[in-house]
């Protein structure tokens, strides 16, 4: 059973083609990951699933119905370009923002409290928002998009621009939501921050979706020809070898991407006997990046220029 | 469309709005300012000049006799504003007399001594002699007694009968009378042209000032981000529904505000103002006017979001709408040139047009009498325009509100119309 299936979202602004026929089902229970770099047209797919954009075709069913506003109602939302009244008090923010989704009474004030206390902001529950520093604006905002107790969140690059602290509180309340059983979905453009974070993943490369599946079996697909090593010496003689399709060099890890899933075997060897110390030889991983890199690639430097800006 | 999420933006607009300091006191400085105008007036008129001393010197002592019972009867000496020493002497007296009193004239003792020649009856050329000469109260006061006693005198040798003097004495007195529908016909003084006045410019300020404020909170939603968070909870229809008619409430109540004071101070005894300035404002009149500025308010305040909607940042408004100024400007105008004359025919047009008639009819209504259909047909329009407008503006706000970048040309927000959002 799917939480929610995206049918064949499109969106044009003007000439260009922002989401092209996207298709893809969050199961329920998930950490959702929808990844691409920027421009890619993850927030005009998320946009167009909260109900902010129309898109030109296609439609997001929640649970077999259709989307509108009960699911607006049961969605917490934290755009990438966060906001919030600047002259509002704290605590009244949370409570307008509970009101809006038809949260409101002593119910929602006192878990306002408890949210305020444990993020160590009770203190400036009557300060105006603009008095806060902006890590403590960014918790007051966590806060507000999880107070309604929503059952989907949907978090649109969260990690940007946060501070190391608020990346962890950030990821410490998506693993409490996921263990309520709450659905979340996110976009990011790190693949790395993915690859830890979700189950399921929908990759979206100039509007169109490149791949989707549960992260697990994507990667077991994409990791029989691809080898993580790490080593000292000189490998370039790899580069010319019949059985190397590519080398990518990540820092501390180089990937090689073989042309046959069954010649690891034959590559460790080679190695050993050019004398390169091998320390670590990972024939059954696969990073994100790699994936993402071996699907989207080739136009790595966005030569194409169709940059989808938030429009 | 009315629901509790909208319920939710309005309750928040008023608090931000209505129920900020800065609102209230603007809001309140202005009843001040209509007391303390009231109370000025009503000041002014009652402690005018008291018991101001003259010497009337008349060389024909015949004509004392004249002034003593022509003055008398006058309010500036029942009321004692002016208290007269009447005598009689011979220019050549005259001139001494001046030279003894001269100190008294410099003290203030004596305010000032008013000469009547002989000569005086024939060319009715009079002296006054006092510190400031310059008195225009005293000479507006004076001229016409005094004309008439030149009168009789000039017309007693002539054979002339008592009702050909009579018609030769008066002046020509323009009395305004109010004609209305009903049957008595009352005489008006200022009051109704003070009304008016002071109609078209609250109505002018508060629109201004409701307009502005709406334009500045779309523009911080937008450029604060905070708009998309908003719209992950209510359409962007809900949200400048709410938005609107939250300035709406607003500005109703800084205008009932200013309008009741208006009221009261014009139907209570505490302060009396003037009989030729009491203003004629009845409360069906506030009534008829707030409704009227209500539905005029959602027009404009829901242009005014689009504006915001469309710009960045407060300058780019500014200069972007201008058209929406004229808007409220040009009928500010034409509401003052109908004092002059309240019945040109563009007047009649102007108090019925879309977005004019907000603060044309109501100056209107406190000049003339108009037609109940017409009071109703100005609001009719108004919902009409806002019926016809609001599809296009509210496609502007939603379109807007989420773009950010480099400032559109027109032709690219025309262009937006087109767009499926």
């Amino acid at each position: 059973m799917y939480a929610l299936e995206v049918k064949n979202l499109t969106k044009t602004f003007d000439k260009l083609v922002a989401v092209d026929n996207a298709s893809f089902e969050v199961p329920e229970g998930s950490i959702f990951g929808l990844i691409g770099r920027n421009g890619a047209g993850k927030t005009t797919t998320i946009r167009m699933m909260m109900g902010i954009y129309l898109p030109d075709n296609g439609e997001v069913v929640l649970r077999g119905v259709k989307v509108g506003q009960e699911f607006k109602n049961e969605v917490g939302y934290l755009p990438e370009e966060r906001g919030l009244y600047k002259k509002m008090k704290v605590l009244d923010t949370l409570l307008y923002f509970a009101e809006l989704k038809g949260k409101s009474g002593r119910e929602v004030h006192k878990r306002a409290e408890e949210y305020l206390k444990r993020f160590e902001l009770y203190d400036r529950r009557l300060s105006k928002v603009e008095d806060l520093s902006k890590g403590n604006q960014q918790k007051l905002q966590f806060i507000s998009t999880v107070l309604h107790e929503p059952e989907f969140i949907i978090l649109d690059e969260p990690y940007s621009g946060l501070d190391p602290i608020n990346t962890n509180l950030l990821r410490e309340i998506i693993i409490e939501m996921k263990q309520k059983g709450k659905v979340i979905i996110f976009s990011t453009h790190l693949m790395d921050f993915a690859e830890k974070m979700c189950d399921h993943i929908v990759m979206i490369d100039h509007g169109k979706i490149i791949l989707k599946g549960a992260l697990k079996e994507i990667k077991s697909k994409y990791s029989q020809k691809n080898v993580s090593l790490t080593y000292d010496g000189d490998i370039s003689f790899l580069k010319s070898n019949p059985i190397v399709d590519s080398i990518a060099d990540y820092g501390n890890t180089t990937g090689v991407k073989l042309k046959e899933a069954n010649q690891a075997q034959q590559l460790l060897r080679m190695l050993l006997d050019k004398n390169v110390t091998v320390k670590k030889f990972d024939a059954n991983d696969i990073s994100l990046q790699e994936i993402f890199i071996e699907l989207a690639g080739h136009e790595e430097n966005g030569t194409s220029g169709k940059e989808v800006r938030n429009v | 469309m009315f629901n509790y999420r909208v319920l939710a933006v309005i309750k928040r607009e008023l608090r931000e709005k209505l129920f900020s300091k800065a609102f209230i006191i603007l809001t309140l400085m202005i009843p001040g300012l209509i007391f303390v105008f009231g109370g000025v007036q009503a000041l002014l008129y009652s402690t005018e000049s008291k018991g101001l001393k003259f010497d009337l010197v008349v060389e024909n002592s015949g004509l004392i006799g004249d002034f003593q019972s022509e003055f008398s009867q006058k309010d500036f000496v029942t009321k004692k504003h002016y208290v007269f020493n009447y005598m009689s002497m011979t220019r050549e007296d005259f001139k001494t007399y001046l030279q003894n009193t001269r100190q008294q004239i410099v003290d203030e003792k004596l305010t000032g001594i008013i000469f009547i020649p002989s000569s005086a009856l024939k060319d009715k050329k009079i002296e006054y002699y006092a510190k400031t000469p310059q008195n225009i109260s005293l000479s507006r006061e004076l001229e016409r007694p005094i004309n008439k006693i030149f009168l009789n005198n000039f017309f007693k040798s002539k054979s002339l009968s008592a009702e050909d003097l009579d018609f030769a004495r008066s002046g020509v007195d323009f009395t305004g009378f109010k004609v209305t529908k009903d049957e008595k016909i009352a005489q008006e003084g200022y009051g109704n042209l003070v009304l008016a006045y002071a109609l078209s410019i609250l109505l002018y300020m508060s629109l201004l000032m409701i307009g502005q404020m709406a334009m500045q909170s779309v523009i911080e939603e937008k450029g604060s981000k905070i708009v998309e968070v908003i719209l992950s909870s209510v359409s962007a229809r809900e949200l400048m529904t709410g938005k609107i008619l939250g300035s709406a409430i607003t500005g109703v109540a800084q205008m009932a505000v200013w309008l009741g004071t208006i009221l009261a101070v014009s139907s209570s005894a505490l302060i009396a103002l003037p009989p030729e300035i009491t203003l004629n404002i009845k409360p069906e009149l506030v009534l008829y006017v707030l409704l009227n500025f209500f539905i005029g308010l959602v027009l404009f305040v829901g242009l005014f979001s689009m504006m915001g909607a469309i710009f960045d940042n407060a300058q780019d408004a500014a200069s972007g709408n201008m058209p929406i100024m004229m808007l409220i400007i040009i009928p500010f105008f034409i509401a003052i040139s109908m004092m002059e004359n309240p019945n040109k025919p563009y007047i009649e047009i102007a108090s019925l047009f879309p977005f004019a008639s907000i603060i044309v009819m109501p100056a209107r209504l406190a000049l003339i009498e108009v037609p109940i259909w017409q009071q109703a047909l100005a609001v009719i329009i108004n919902l009409l325009t806002i019926y016809a407008l609001f599809p296009l503006a509210g496609k502007i706000y939603r379109i807007g509100i989420l773009r950010t970048g480099k400032k559109p040309k027109w032709s690219e927000v025309i262009k937006w119309l087109k767009y499926k959002y």
